[in-house]
């Protein structure tokens, strides 16, 4: 059971079986995405290296969401191929994405309402066994997130907008992922809370989880990232280190319509 | 007094073999939005199966009643699998679905155990009980306890296992269930062949209070599904108050109204469902338009 | 037409014959079959048709047929006169019955109705007026001057009128206004609101035809049989009643009678193996929902999309076909525009809308002049179409007022807002799926109420007229929007970009004062999104107020004279187009300069965002937006 410690830098806990993650290589090429008849993405390429940390910005309706969901083969894949690492995913089901090392946090955190927060961490971990190293990583994961910890007991349905974004992170994390993908987590949030959620993102970076980044909120993006790809229409209109595009007004004028 | 508690005890037996039924409804309803018509045969058959383990077979009473669960959950799987093409499409249609297999499973009932129905003797043949002048049958009480552990079962299932989280999860959110590796099908299946075997144990324990026929699954089936509305659909608590709400009701209307008790209880029922159309512990699941 | 009528007529002369050639039992099983077509068509109209999933349907049977026979031998009725009583009695039934569906749709609706049965059946069991287990015999026969009823051959005749009539009446009711107002409620009730159409009365309409044709079936079955019994009402022959309307298919009235007399005539076939029949239909219901959803009646148009799609190797397109084509829309004709200074038309005070707890319109104000074009931008979850639906009536402000030409509306039914003039389009298209173009136009330009289905009852030319009347005014708004070649289509076989079309026709049907677009844009490739800014201004132009709501900024700027913006479910910038993408606000809200500066309350500074060297992360919640970068103040112009 493959049980990977995230937080890679900190003295490992006693009891943790933490293994390193073997570095992979996420590539995504040439995928497309089609809904009835409309083509909401076509033929987008990218990748993300080992520990690296890209963002994916546009506007609206852009087609970034699509991407994620297709990536996850939560909507049907229309072409194109996915790789982690040697292995293809092209694939492989949504639910067993899990399995091969890729945790997803869902646009508007979509975490279990009715269930506690304890529980919906626990399901993060559905894919391994319940043992201690799943333990391990909850300690884990409420360290990185000790609110967590603190409202254990509550539903998550009446957690905060802020909460619910960081029990949907932890979710993910409990299932050992190689790679996060996240869509839009700062949507919604007070500065402070995206604050403490970007802290949070960084720390993971920089224990070498790898992160695919999601967003509308393009400054954010840029700070949270080192390339990004900005979308316009369901295509890649311009690709380019964060701190390039951060200077660069064509994305605004993408954004804006100018 | 006496004879209101009377008719309290009496309705409180039934109403816990309702309320069994009504929480396979709204396990299967909460787990995959699907209202199983289909649920009252599922009892009817588990009602002729136990019968028979236990007066044929010769098994003793409780072990009928395993045997007749697991046949039943296994029909519940069959259900599931054929319909599943249809699940978070159409609505209307799986519901269609469902009362078509009930046809099935009644014409089922008749080839194998023939039109006429049969009484079923009661595994605890004691005298009933004297409580503060108040007779309570034995098996009654029997009912009402086994009902109470398979309601702590599945409560201590759905919040205490894996399985039973993932299936709550896949409730809430399917997406997201199966982004965290959960199979949506085979919770679903789960949860299907779970409620199937929940009416099979109300279907039997029920044998020895009513007349075993092809027809009982129309009785329990419509009570119990009153049950989980007045309770509220999805919700376990709601299937046992309302359960036990129904079965109050229907002892005192039989008591009052003999002949009508069957209208009344429809009567009071409709105008309490359209009070509160979300039941006592219902969400706001009614109109999907 | 002419191949239609003499099917037609064929037909006719069949069932005339059909007497001459049966046997004095068959004949007697084909009156029966009859009397279950007139049930299942009654069937076939709430559920098929309204898509009310009614259950109680052999009650209604039975309180038909149970009325007749307590009139006639308890109270000294003759037949005909019983017979009105006992269908007035079905239908207020059905009424009482119906009137769940208000509250309550789908399955809860079924078990409601299907527990009433229960109780009906109950009821007749029990009950000494209806003479208990053993039913009421001696029911008298009824009589017609010249034709004795007591020969089945002769009864035959008088039922196939009956029927023939309720089909075509049925037919009628299906193909004009009041049924494809029922057919848009089935296909999808919030749209069809939105359209005007008064739901509740729909809904009780729906039940009130299904008892009507109950309590048809059940005096005829009174005067067949001369004696009821409560077996005839039993929940059993309820299910082969859904079984047949299934198996021939719910949404075609001839469906259900080919059903029911189909199934009726395989059931005394297989008499004496009625268990293995009853497993048989059951099998045959599995199946039909899960491979043929439509039924008999739909498996022909199944077949020829299965043959087209053979033929044109992909099916979605195959329908419309190379000749047709979208044709240009050709503009409305301009008239003056009210003076700025007029009131406003559309008037937002304060709005906020909270969904358990969670705010998603936080004192939303809002005015929109007459003859404006108002664009609502913001990013994703900014609230616009919350924003929508409480103008639009589908949602119900918590706090606040909406007022639409001087009018409060803040509590109106979409419905009532329909009818007082605001039209709108759904992000998500919400065409009816199972009606063609043409109806789906017509569903919107009808504007005749539901009260005055009395015509239907007596005065059809009426209805006709009307009809004709509509049928003009579709195919001129069709040839308007360019979409004549498209109008016996399926919408949902046409490309995505003439769908939006089609609803910003819908929504234009009935030529409202305020038409709401929601994304009219997404989706469409940028010649469409040309033709969409032609399109829109020309409404405006011919004195309908837009407000719309896109993320095509580039649609945006050049559309709209104002734009509002909308971010965390507040206002926080309006003005013409240039000023708002100027405005730091908007800028943050959409490239979060500032993360999220649009919350306006100051935030305690939380641990130092890390971030890259270069790139300046926001500072956690500074109230006022901090500097843009670079990157914005070059774009700014």
């Amino acid at each position: 059971m493959r049980t990977i410690s995230f937080r890679r830098t900190a003295a490992p806990d006693p009891g943790t079986p933490g293994t390193p993650a073997t570095p992979a290589t996420l590539a995504v090429d040439d995928l497309s995405v089609h809904y009835g008849g409309v083509r909401a993405v076509s033929s987008i390429s990218f990748s993300v290296a080992p520990g690296a940390s890209v963002g994916i910005i546009g506007a609206n309706g852009a087609g970034k969401t699509s991407t994620l969901k297709a990536l996850m083969g939560l909507v049907p894949r229309g072409g194109g191929r996915i790789t982690l690492g040697e292995r293809d995913l092209t694939r492989v089901r949504a639910r067993d994405m899990v399995r091969h090392g890729i945790g997803y946090v869902p646009e508007g955190r979509h975490v279990f309402p009715g269930l506690t927060v304890e529980k919906n961490l626990m399901l993060g971990a559905y894919a391994r066994r319940w043992d201690d190293g799943t333990r391990s990583t909850l300690a884990e994961v409420h360290e990185l997130f000790p609110v967590l910890g603190e409202m254990g007991g509550r539903l998550a349905g009446a957690l905060s907008g802020g909460q619910q974004q960081m029990l949907s992170i932890g979710r993910a994390l409990m299932a050992g992922p190689r790679i996060l993908l996240l869509d839009e987590p700062s949507m919604g949030l007070s500065p402070k809370l995206v604050g403490e959620i970007l802290n949070a993102l960084k720390r993971l970076r920089e224990e070498g989880l790898s992160l695919l980044l999601v967003e509308q909120n393009a400054k954010l993006t840029f700070g949270a990232t080192s390339h990004c790809l900005v979308m316009e229409n369901g295509s890649v209109a311009m690709t380019g280190t964060s701190e390039e595009l951060s200077q660069d007004p064509r994305v605004r004028r993408i954004y804006l319509g100018l | 007094m006496q004879e209101t508690l009377q008719t309290l005890v009496g309705g409180l037996s039934l109403g816990a073999v309702y309320a069994l039924v009504a929480m396979g409804f709204s396990l299967v309803y909460r787990t995959m939005g699907l209202v199983n018509f289909a649920h009252a045969d599922i009892a009817m058959i588990g009602a002729y199966a136990a019968s028979t383990f236990y007066l044929t077979h010769r098994l003793p009473f409780a072990v009928a009643m395993v045997v007749a669960i697991a046949v039943t959950a296994a029909i519940g799987l069959v259900i599931e699998r054929v319909l599943r093409p249809l699940e978070n499409k159409d609505f209307d249609l799986m519901l269609i679905g469902t009362i078509g297999f009930g046809i099935v499973l009644q014409a089922v009932a008749i080839l194998i155990w023939g039109t006429t129905g049969r009484a079923v003797r009661s595994p605890l043949p004691a005298a009933p009980l004297d409580l503060f002048g108040v007779r309570v049958r034995t098996y009654d009480l029997l009912v009402m306890a086994v009902a109470a552990l398979a309601v702590l079962g599945l409560a201590w299932f759905l919040a205490r296992t894996k399985r039973g989280a993932a299936m709550q999860a896949v409730a809430m959110d399917h997406e997201a269930a199966t982004a965290v590796g959960i199979d949506v099908g085979r919770s679903n299946a789960l949860a299907f062949s779970i409620g199937a075997g929940l009416a099979a144990l109300a279907g039997g324990l029920v044998g020895p209070m009513l007349y075993v026929d092809a027809s009982l699954g129309g009785a329990l089936g419509i009570k119990g599904f009153a049950a989980a509305m007045l309770g509220g659909f999805g919700s376990i608590p709601g299937a046992v108050v309302g359960g036990l709400a129904i079965g109050v009701l229907d002892s005192y209307a039989a008591g009052h109204f003999q002949g009508y008790s069957v209208l009344v209880t429809f009567l009071v029922f409709t105008a309490a469902i359209m009070i509160r159309p979300m039941g006592v512990f219902g969400e706001r699941t009614v109109s999907r338009a | 037409m002419k191949f239609r009528a003499a099917t037609l007529g064929a037909l006719a002369v069949a069932a005339w014959l059909l007497p001459y050639g049966l046997g004095s039992y068959s004949i007697h099983v084909v009156n029966i079959a009859l009397i279950y077509a007139l049930l299942a068509i009654g069937m076939g109209l709430a559920m098929g048709v309204s898509g009310q999933i009614n259950l109680a349907q052999v009650a209604f049977f039975g309180v038909g047929a149970y009325t007749l026979a307590i009139l006639t031998t308890d109270r000294g009725y003759g037949f005909w006169a019983a017979a009105v009583v006992a269908v007035l009695a079905t239908v207020a039934t059905g009424l009482f019955v119906g009137v769940p569906a208000l509250r309550m749709q789908s399955h809860y609706l079924g078990i409601v109705t299907l527990g009433l049965a229960l109780g009906f059946i109950n009821w007749i069991t029990n009950a000494s007026v209806t003479g208990g287990a053993d039913g009421i015999s001696g029911i008298p026969l009824p009589t017609l001057p010249g034709i004795d009823l007591s020969s089945e051959y002769l009864y035959y005749y008088l039922e196939l009128v009956v029927c023939a009539l309720g089909l075509g009446f049925g037919l009628f009711v299906v193909r004009t206004s009041l049924g494809r107002r029922l057919r848009a409620m089935r296909d999808d009730s919030l749209a069809a609101g939105a359209m005007g159409a008064e739901i509740p009365l729909l809904r009780m309409t729906a039940f009130l035809l299904a008892s009507l044709y109950g309590g048809l079936a059940g005096v005829l079955y009174a005067g067949l049989i001369r004696y009821v019994a409560p077996e005839t009402f039993s929940i059993g022959n309820m299910f082969i009643l859904l079984a047949m309307v299934i198996i021939g298919g719910r949404r075609s009235l001839v469906g259900c009678v080919v059903g029911a007399i189909g199934l009726t005539l395989v059931r005394e076939w297989l008499s004496d193996f009625s268990t293995y029949a009853q497993l048989g239909y059951g099998v045959v219901v599995v199946l039909m929902v899960v491979f043929a959803p439509t039924g008999l009646a739909g498996i022909p148009s199944r077949a020829k999309e299965f043959v087209n799609r053979r033929r044109h190797g992909h099916g979605r397109r195959a329908e419309a076909d190379d000749r047709a084509r979208l044709r240009p829309f050709q503009p409305y004709e301009a008239v003056e525009r009210p003076s700025s200074t007029a009131e406003p038309l559309l008037d937002i005070r304060s709005v906020t809308k909270d969904f358990r707890g969670l705010r998603a319109l936080d004192d939303v104000s809002l005015t929109v002049a007459p003859g404006e074009i108002r664009g609502i931008v913001g990013p994703n979850g900014s609230g616009k179409t919350t924003l929508f639906n409480v103008i639009s009536g589908f949602y119900r402000a918590t706090s606040g007022q909406v007022r639409f030409a001087g009018r409060t509306t803040t509590t109106a039914r979409p419905y009532t807002l329909s009818l007082l003039g605001v039209a709108r389009t759904f992000q998500n298209l919400r065409l009816f799926g199972q009606l063609t173009v043409r109806e789906n136009i017509l569903v919107a330009l009808d504007r005749t109420r539901t009260h005055t289905i009395w015509q239907y009852a007596l005065w059809q030319p009426g209805v006709v007229r009307r009809e004709r009347r509509l049928r003009r005014r579709a195919q001129e708004l069709l040839e308007r929007f360019g979409l004549a070649d498209f109008a016996e289509s399926a919408p949902g076989s046409l490309p995505y970009g003439i769908q939006r079309r089609i609803e910003i026709a819908r929504a234009m049907a009935a030529r409202p004062r305020l038409l709401l677009l929601d994304e009219p844009a997404a989706g469409l490739n940028g010649e469409e999104v040309g033709q969409l800014a032609g399109i829109v201004r020309s409404i405006r132009d011919s004195g309908t107020t837009v407000v719309l709501i896109e993320h095509n900024m580039g649609l945006v700027m050049s559309l709209c004279e104002r734009v509002t913006v909308l971010s965390g479910g507040g206002v926080i910038a309006e003005g013409t187009p240039a000023e708002v993408v100027a405005a730091p606000e908007v800028i943050e809200a959409y490239l979060g300069d500032s993360a999220l500066a649009d919350v306006p309350r100051p935030q305690p500074v939380p641990a130092p965002a890390p971030a890259p060297a270069p790139a300046p992360e926001p500072p956690g919640g500074s109230p006022p937006p901090a500097s843009p970068p670079s990157a914005s103040k070059e774009a700014s112009r």
